[in-house]
């Protein structure tokens, strides 16, 4: 290769240059990503933004939803009571509670920054099934997350029955109650 | 000296002044040590939360700006200009313009360093990436750049070598375009000795910034160091470069597309959808010309590869060069849009620049530095030995920090987007994405300590080579004939060389013209985005329910600027299925209309915030800020205890608003009464923490400005809740 090259006559500091062509794959990846470029602005074929990011997003959104269908089911109050008596899922409530409602609701349910649990004062009803509804939906206003997004209806089923399941329990350092009392 | 002097021309004698290049080879040393052993500390806080300190000074938001601006601007920085002073003098045949600019240069930019290092530990900061230094640190850089450019093109009107080699043009291009980039992202309306909100806001704010940061990678970190390649590299390997029209073709064109690129730090966000597609093209389009540097730069060895086995100069250079052409190839990727919709926000974007920071501007400034360490002290290097250890124990390190770090970033962003078969995200909780990375950022911390460790011996390596230094240096006298105009017919190329190439020889004569079209290069470039960026109404839809932070809010929105939040926490959500699923609906660029400056971030260390207005009670955000740790047993963000005891400080809301105001957000009666506003809003939410069980107090604390910036973020949109419909209720 070396034959090849011309060298430049000129020295800068004892520097010098070869005259040699560029590389023709590097002149071809050259004009290729330029001729990508005008191919992708002008959405050619299968290049170029397509619709755009927006239009994209609600085609990806719709079609989700057409596979995801929003389908709580129907809340059957026995059946959650049900599960408030199995020892299994009791365990597995008392899992997810700790992992996700701890936080707030202090690891033995007696209230921090969200109220306490285990007293029969209830903001929001104090039926099992509205006790489902706070903890599937949530109440967003009040910082309280939509739990049937990030858990899945069993897990959420399991949640309600521990939550029921603390009911009268004496946790250490109980919060005030608020809302109304509820008579089971 | 190779010139030949026809008989009866006059030969100048002059020397080079190499004490300047000798004091800016120290200060990168020094600095260079300084800016990694940060970067330590912070890699350590990411894998453990306790070596925050427990300090406010010392927390990884305020930490990090510092590691990046020291090691850019500090070690980088320094080496380029220790490269630029030696290689210049001679290139042109002259000493510098002038002694006492070079000396101005040298210690001005220390200062600023110096500067730096005090007031980012100090919370000061601009919230730009790369671009955090105060308005007066940013107006002492102007002026020492100015002094820097003004002696340079100085010494090229007073050079004896006609033409000017490649070198020099990246070094016109690198000095023109950073002072242009310096000045237009940091023009900032003061509202205090140490505080100034950007002149621009949201859309455009983020168009400047990247516009910025992303040609400060350009003309910071890869054209100063091209420069120096062109120099060093034939030097060290004492072989022609491998092709003039390579040269010509990659600079021009490097030097065109790099300034339209920025935008691809902005995909999916609330940019112009035209604006993020520019970018990613040219993007694409600046492979080509990035490699043909690498090509240049490598094929200057052809016939000497075996040069390579026993010099670690050589070595240092080659595993510089292929890291440039790998972080080159890597980038173009990056752009394309569907790869960075896995790659933005994650580790990814940080292997990327350490790639080529620790490999290229790393491993070249190694190689030059034990090449000039022996002539600039006249003595034999102290230990080649030890500099091959240098070389395997720094390469080493690189690789353990790049995979490790390239598989977190791949790890987390595929976590973020996995969805289970019932369509929920399989990974909800933020903080499940950034403990499977635990493992990854020890071996980070090993990779670093390795490089580091180099470092170090490297530093000791030169110490021990100048203090074998001569009693006094030997000042060789150099001789050459000053340029006559009109250039002799010498300057015709002899036929069959350099067909078609003769403009550009021409061009190469005339350095005020060369400098003109650079600059105009440049400006084009910029121009054809920035215009229509300003300009378009319809880049920016405005939303009518969205208003003013109040007062206290604008307090709290500076807390979260001092602490450096917006490193860990982006707020902007992109319109992913994923990210509307995790954060609520995606941000609107009507929504940042009076956010001087943006906080849209870059990495997400912690979850995305566009829509945590609300999210919460402010209780939550009281313990959250006590102690994260207390609500999220294992999370890594630093606590802020001083929160809850600082006082807030209401009489500089005053000057604030009014800056804000000046800057055209419709502050109405807050402007006027801006102090009374704050106290009573800080009276309405510490009772409402009070009354919630939280402690009592804390009307005219911090926590409870920084408690309200948190409950109105995004939510000027929202209807109910966090998950934000595209309604305009109040």
């Amino acid at each position: 290769m070396s034959d090849q090259d011309r060298l430049i006559e000129h020295e800068y500091d004892g520097i010098q240059e070869f005259d040699n062509p560029m590389p023709r794959w590097w002149v071809t990846t050259f004009w290729g990503t330029i001729i990508f470029s005008g191919l992708y602005l002008l959405n050619v074929g299968p290049i170029g933004a397509g619709a755009g990011r927006i239009a994209q997003y609600e085609a990806d959104m719709a079609a989700w939803r057409e596979a995801h269908p929003t389908d709580q089911g129907t809340v059957d109050s026995e059946a959650l009571l049900a599960l408030a008596g199995d020892h299994e899922v009791l365990e597995e409530g008392k899992e997810i509670f700790a992992r996700n409602c701890a936080a707030c609701h202090g690891p033995d349910g007696g209230g921090v920054i969200g109220p306490n649990l285990t007293d029969n004062a209830w903001i929001h009803g104090g039926t099992i099934a509205e006790i489902h509804a706070v903890v599937s939906e949530g109440v967003l206003a009040k910082g309280m997350p939509a739990w049937g997004r990030q858990l899945t209806p069993a897990q959420v089923n399991a949640a309600v029955a521990y939550v029921w399941s603390l009911q009268g329990t004496t946790p250490a350092n109980p919060k005030a109650a608020e809302g109304a009392v509820v008579a089971q | 000296m190779t010139t030949s002097a026809p008989a009866g021309v006059v030969l100048d004698e002059f020397s080079y002044d190499d004490d300047i290049v000798r004091k800016f080879l120290f200060a990168t040393l020094i600095w260079g040590t300084v800016g990694m052993v940060v970067g330590l500390l912070i890699a350590l806080q990411l894998a453990n939360p306790a070596f925050n300190l427990g300090l406010e000074f010392t927390s990884f938001g305020r930490l990090r700006p510092l590691h990046t601006n020291a090691v850019i601007f500090a070690f980088a920085g320094n080496a380029f200009f220790c490269g630029a002073y030696y290689s210049t003098q001679r290139l042109l045949k002259a000493r510098m313009f002038s002694d006492g600019l070079s000396r101005f240069h040298f210690w001005g930019w220390q200062l600023i360093i110096v500067a730096a290092a005090l007031t980012l530990p100090l919370g000061l900061t601009q919230a730009k990436e790369y671009a955090e230094l105060e308005w007066p640190i940013d107006l002492a850089i102007a002026v020492v750049w100015v002094a820097f450019a003004w002696n340079f093109m100085g010494t090229i009107l007073r050079r004896r070598e006609r033409h000017l080699y490649v070198a020099i043009w990246f070094y016109i291009a690198s000095i023109v375009t950073v002072a242009v980039l310096h000045i237009f992202n940091n023009l900032s309306l003061p509202a205090g000795a140490f505080k100034s909100y950007s002149l621009y806001a949201g859309v455009q704010d983020a168009f400047m910034q990247w516009w910025y940061g992303h040609n400060a990678v350009a003309f910071f970190l890869t054209t100063p160091f091209l420069g120096l390649m062109y120099y060093f590299m034939p030097k060290a390997a004492e072989g022609p470069v491998f092709s003039y029209r390579l040269s010509i073709l990659h600079f021009w064109s490097l030097v065109f597309l790099y300034i339209w690129a920025g935008p691809h730090h902005l995909h999916y966000t609330a940019l112009p959808e035209w604006a993020s597609t520019l970018g990613m093209l040219f993007s694409v389009m600046l492979w080509a010309p990035s490699w043909g540097g690498m090509i240049n730069g490598l094929l200057t060895l052809r016939g000497g590869w075996q040069k390579v086995v026993d010099d670690p100069i050589l070595k240092f250079f080659v595993v510089g060069i292929t890291a440039y052409g790998m972080s080159t190839f890597e980038g173009p990727m990056l752009s394309v849009k569907s790869v960075n919709a896995l790659a933005h926000y994650t580790d990814w974007i940080i292997a990327h620049v350490h790639t080529g920071a620790l490999g290229w501007n790393g491993f070249l400034t190694f190689g030059m530095i034990y090449w000039l360490a022996p002539r600039l002290f006249q003595a034999p290097l102290h230990s080649k030995k030890a500099a091959s250890l240098h070389f395997w124990i720094a390469t080493f390190g690189i690789i353990l920090y790049v995979v490790a770090i390239y598989s977190a970033g791949v790890t987390q962003g595929l976590m973020w987007r996995a969805f289970d078969e019932t369509g929920r995200l399989t990974y909800p909780d933020f903080v499940e994405t950034v403990l499977r990375l635990m493992p990854m950022y020890w071996v980070r911390v090993a990779g670093g300590s390795l490089y580091i460790a180099g470092m170090l011996i490297f530093s000791w390596n030169i110490v021990q080579t100048w203090r074998k230094r001569p009693a006094r240096y030997d000042v060789p006298v150099v001789r050459a004939a000053a340029l006559r105009a009109p250039e002799p017919s010498q300057a015709a190329p002899s036929p069959g060389l350099l067909g078609g190439l003769a403009f550009h020889r021409r061009w190469e004569r005339m350095p005020v013209l060369f400098t003109v079209l650079v600059t105009v290069a440049v400006a084009i470039a910029s121009l054809a985005e920035i215009i229509p960026t300003f300009l378009i109404k319809s880049n920016v839809p405005t939303i009518a329910s969205v208003k003013p932070y109040t007062p206290l809010e604008l307090y709290g929105r500076d807390m979260y600027i001092r602490e450096g939040c917006v490193n860990c926490h982006s707020q902007m959500i992109r319109p992913l299925r994923y990210e509307t699923e995790r954060y609520g609906e995606y941000s609107k660029p009507g929504e940042s209309v009076y956010e001087h400056p943006f906080l849209w971030g870059s990495r997400r260390i912690g979850p995305d915030l566009a829509r945590e207005g609300g999210k919460y009670p402010n209780l939550w955000h009281v313990r959250h800020f006590a102690n994260p740790r207390e609500l999220s047993p294992r999370s890594i963000m630093p606590a802020y205890p001083h929160f809850a005891t600082a006082p807030i400080d209401f009489d500089v809301l005053a000057r604030r608003v009014d800056a804000m105001a000046m800057l055209g957000v419709p502050y109405g009666e807050a402007v006027t009464n801006a102090i009374p506003m704050a106290r009573a809003q800080a009276a309405e939410i510490a009772a409402d923490i009070e009354a919630t069980g939280g402690p009592a107090g804390l009307a005219d604390r911090e926590i409870v400005a920084i408690v309200a910036y948190m409950q109105r973020i995004g939510r000027d949109i929202a209807t109910t809740g966090t998950v934000a419909s595209r309604g305009t209720a109040p």
